[in-house]
C-alpha cells in the first residue's frame, strides 16, 4: 500500500467530510420533482440525528439495524447513522415485484433471523407487506418506520468506533442456497475504497459521480455511498425505477452535472441503445465522462461498443469504459481495467479453452475458421491484493497455477471479508489455505484477470468444458425467446455415457408446431455458435424458471427440477401469486435486475 | 384532452401490443408477465409510453400493484379522474 494511505473508519471519514459545504450528495426524486442536495456537512449533521434517533430504541454499539428502504435519501442518512452510532446495518433490497412475494418474504425472514436484527426500519407500506416478519425473528423487537426516526430530535451519544470493528453486513442472495452476510469491517472498506478511488479509478476532488444502482447492493452501496464520502465527491443519486423507465434520465443527469464516473452492469448500456431515442440525445453532452464502469455481470464487448458507438455523437469516448472485476467477499472491488484505455480483449483459441483449459492467444492476422473466444481483460490486482489461479481440487492453494492455464481465481488481501456472520461451516469452506475461493473460473495473462464463467456451471462434454452463460446468450437472441430467461445446464445419469446438455426457456409461444420451430432454432444458432449440440430444448412457459426473491434465476433449481420431471408440471408465477394470502402485491425494484444487477460473473453466487 | 374508460382502454391496448409476444392472447385479466410474456424492462417501458400518452406521473409506488392489464387501466383512469380528465 502506498505510504500516503492511512486507513480511517467510514465514521472517520463522514467526519472529516464535514468540513465541505460546496460538494454533496444531490437526490433525484421522480413523484414529487424535488432535488434535495446535502453538502458533506449536511450529511455529517441528518446522519447523527438518525444514529441518534436509533440510540433512543435502545440500541446500542454492535446491535444490528435491518433496512428496507427503497428512497434513496432514507437509506443514505438511516446508514450512515447506524454507522455513526456503532450499530451494524443489515440492507434487505425491497418486495419484489410481479407475484413473487411469498419468496421474498421467506428470504427476508432470513436475512433478519440470521442477522439477529433487533429493529428493522422500513416504509409504511412494505411493513403491511411484511406482516407477520415480527413474530417469527425471535431477536426482533421492533418494526420501525423510518419516518417516525426521521422526525425525532434526540442527540447521537458518540460511540468509538475503530478499524476492526464491524462495519455491515452484506447478505448475498445465492442462486442455490440461503442467503449469506459478508461480514465487513472498517479496515474492509477503507483498504477497498483506497484501491477503487486511489489506485484504480485515480479520483481527483473535480471528480463528479452520477449513479442509479440500488444502495442496497454492493455497486451502489460502496461505489457511490460510501467510497465518495472518503474523496468528498458530488454524487447525483437517481431512484433505480427511474432509469429502468427513462433510461435518458441517466445520461441526462450525466451531462447536466458535467459527470465525469458512473458505473452499470452490462444490460445498463444495452437499454441506452435500445431505449434512448434521437429526440433524447440532442443537448446531452457526455464528454466529461471519464469512467464509464461495467461490472456485475458478464460482460459483452458488443453491447459496449454499441453504446460508444451510438454517443459517441454526443462526446462518449469509448476509451472511458472501465471493465471490473468484483464481489461483496471481496468487499467490492477486486480488479479494474486500466484507466482511459477502454475495453481489451484477449482472442483465444475456443478449443484449447473449452477442451485443456489453456487460454492460447489467436495472432491477430488469422481469420475466423478457427473459433476464437473474446475475453473481456478485467486488469490487474491492486498493490496488497492478490489474484491467483488454483485447480479446484487445490484444497489448500499449495501449487499455482501457470499464466494462461484456466482454473479457479482465489483472492488474499485487506479487503476480503472476516467471514460470513454466523456461519462458521459456510466460511470454512470458503476458504483454501487463507485463500478465498470465488468460485469464478478464469486466467491470467500479463498480470491481468480473465473470467470464463462459474465453476459450479461449467458443462463438461466430451472433456470440453462450456459456460453456460454463452449458451444462454446465444439461445437469448432466438426470436420467441424470453430473453434472459433462459437456463443452460448439464445433467449426468448413470444411465448416461456423457453429461447431457440442456436449454430452458421460457417463451409466450403456445401451439407445438411453433415451439418446436422455436426448439431447432435454438440448437441451431448454439451449434453454431458454440459447436455443441444442445441435447434437449425445453420451452417453457414466462414465468415457470425458478428465481430467487432478488429475481436471480436458480440455474441448480431448474437442473433439480428438470431431473426429477417436475419443470413441465411447474405452474407460472401467475398462480403462485394467486395462492398468496397477501392481496396487495408489492412490486420492486430489484425484480427488474435480475437477469442483470445480481446475476453471472462478478458476483458470488 | 378528455378521455373516457373506453378511449383509455384502447390506448393501454394499443401501447401494450408491441410488447406482446407472439400470438399470446391479451386481455384484461392478462397477467402482463406471466402471460403476456413481458419482461420486466419492457414492463417500464410501457410505463414510460403510458405516462407520455396520458401526460401523467404514476409513482413508484403505484407501480408495484400493476399486475394485469385491468390493473395498468385502473392506475391510469384513477389518475385521469383525479384530474378532472375522464368522462364516464
Amino acid at each position: 500500500m502506498s505510504t500516503l494511505f492511512k486507513p480511517r473508519t467510514v465514521v472517520q471519514a463522514i467526519e472529516d467530510a464535514a468540513k465541505s459545504t460546496q460538494t454533496g450528495y444531490r437526490f433525484i426524486d421522480e413523484d414529487t420533482q424535488a432535488e434535495p442536495f446535502f453538502s458533506h456537512a449536511g450529511i455529517e449533521r441528518a446522519s447523527a440525528r438518525f444514529g441518534g434517533a436509533l440510540q433512543s430504541l435502545g440500541l446500542k454499539k454492535g446491535d444490528r439495524v435491518a433496512l428496507i428502504l427503497p428512497d434513496n435519501s432514507d437509506f443514505v442518512f438511516a446508514f450512515l447513522g447506524a454507522l455513526r452510532a456503532g450499530i451494524v446495518p443489515v440492507p434487505i433490497y425491497p418486495p419484489t415485484g410481479l407475484g413473487q412475494l411469498s419468496g421474498y418474504l421467506e428470504n427476508t425472514l432470513h436475512i433478519v433471523a440470521k442477522s439477529g436484527a433487533k429493529v428493522l426500519v422500513t416504509s409504511p407500506e412494505i411493513r403491511r407487506v411484511l406482516g407477520t416478519v415480527q413474530s417469527r425473528a425471535p431477536e426482533l423487537t421492533m418494526v420501525c418506520d423510518v419516518d417516525t426516526l426521521k422526525a425525532q430530535r434526540e442527540e447521537l451519544r458518540p460511540e468509538k468506533i475503530s478499524l476492526d470493528d464491524t462495519c455491515f453486513l452484506q447478505f448475498t442472495s445465492g442462486s442455490t442456497s440461503r442467503p449469506k452476510g459478508v461480514t465487513l469491517t472498517h479496515a474492509n472498506l477503507a483498504a477497498n475504497v483506497h484501491v477503487i478511488m486511489d489506485l484504480g479509478l485515480k479520483v481527483q476532488s473535480f471528480d463528479k459521480g452520477v449513479s442509479w444502482l440500488p444502495l442496497y447492493h454492493d455497486m451502489g452501496l460502496i461505489g457511490f455511498m460510501l467510497a465518495p464520502l472518503y474523496h468528498v465527491n458530488s454524487i447525483t443519486f437517481l431512484p433505480p425505477l427511474l432509469f429502468l423507465k427513462r433510461p435518458a434520465r441517466w445520461l441526462e443527469h450525466m451531462s447536466r452535472e458535467k459527470g465525469t464516473i458512473s458505473f452499470g452492469p452490462n444490460f445498463a448500456y444495452a437499454l441506452c441503445v435500445k431505449r434512448i431515442k434521437e429526440s433524447e440525445m440532442v443537448g446531452l453532452d457526455l464528454s466529461n465522462w471519464r469512467v464509464a464502469g461495467c461490472g456485475a455481470e458478464p460482460i459483452r464487448a458488443e453491447n459496449l461498443k454499441a453504446f460508444a458507438q451510438k454517443f459517441a455523437a454526443v462526446g462518449f469516448s469509448e476509451k472511458a469504459f472501465v471493465s471490473c472485476y468484483g464481489m461483496a467477499e471481496s468487499t467490492l472491488a477486486v480488479s479494474f481495467s486500466q484507466i482511459g484505455s477502454g475495453m481489451q480483449v484477449d482472442r483465444v483459441e475456443g478449443s484449447a479453452l473449452w477442451s485443456e483449459g489453456i487460454a492460447r492467444p489467436v495472432p491477430p492476422s488469422q481469420d475466423e475458421a478457427e473459433r476464437v473466444a473474446n475475453v473481456v481483460s478485467c486488469g490487474r490486482a491492486f498493490d496488497d491484493h492478490e489474484i491467483a489461479v488454483f485447480a479446484e481440487t487445490d484444497i489448500e492453494s499449495v501449487s499455482p497455477l501457470p499464466e494462461r492455464s484456466v482454473g479457479e481465481l482465489r483472492l488474499r488481501g485487506p479487503s476480503v471479508m472476516v467471514g460470513y456472520w454466523n456461519e462458521p461451516e459456510l466460511t470454512r469452506e470458503t476458504f483454501a489455505g487463507g485463500w478465498l475461493k470465488t468460485g469464478d473460473i478464469g486466467y491470467l495473462a500479463g498480470g491481468s484477470v480473465y473470467i470464463c464463467g462459474r465453476s459450479k456451471e461449467v458443462i463438461i462434454v466430451n472433456g470440453r468444458n462450456y459456460y453456460p452463460q454463452d449458451m444462454e446468450w446465444e439461445a437469448s437472441r432466438v426470436e420467441g425467446v424470453r430473453k434472459g430467461n433462459v437456463i443452460a445446464f448439464g445433467t449426468m445419469k448413470p444411465t448416461h455415457d456423457r453429461e447431457r446438455v440442456v436449454v430452458v426457456l421460457e417463451t409466450s409461444l403456445v401451439d407445438a408446431p411453433a415451439r418446436d420451430k422455436l426448439k431447432g432454432e435454438v440448437r441451431r444458432v448454439v451449434q453454431q455458435a458454440m459447436g455443441l449440440t444442445i441435447d434437449d430444448v425445453v420451452p417453457v412457459d414466462a414465468g415457470v424458471l425458478p428465481k430467487t426473491s432478488s429475481g436471480k434465476l436458480q440455474r441448480a433449481k431448474t437442473r433439480e427440477l428438470y431431473e426429477a420431471g417436475d419443470l413441465l408440471a411447474r405452474g407460472s408465477i401467475r398462480e403462485v401469486d394467486t395462492a398468496s394470502v397477501v392481496k396487495e402485491v408489492v412490486k420492486s425494484q430489484i425484480g427488474y435486475f435480475r437477469h442483470a444487477l445480481l446475476g453471472g460473473i462478478g458476483r458470488k453466487d | 384532452m378528455t378521455w373516457t374508460p373506453e378511449t383509455v382502454r384502447n390506448e393501454v391496448i394499443q401501447i401494450l401490443t408491441p410488447h406482446v409476444q407472439a400470438d399470446a392472447a391479451l386481455s384484461e385479466s392478462s397477467h402482463l408477465v406471466a402471460d403476456l410474456g413481458i419482461d420486466s424492462l419492457g414492463v417500464m417501458e410501457v410505463i414510460a409510453d403510458l405516462e407520455d400518452k396520458f401526460k401523467l406521473h404514476i409513482p413508484d409506488e403505484a407501480l408495484r400493484q400493476v399486475n394485469t392489464v385491468a390493473d395498468v387501466t385502473q392506475a391510469i383512469t384513477s389518475r385521469l379522474k383525479g384530474e378532472g380528465r375522464l368522462s364516464e
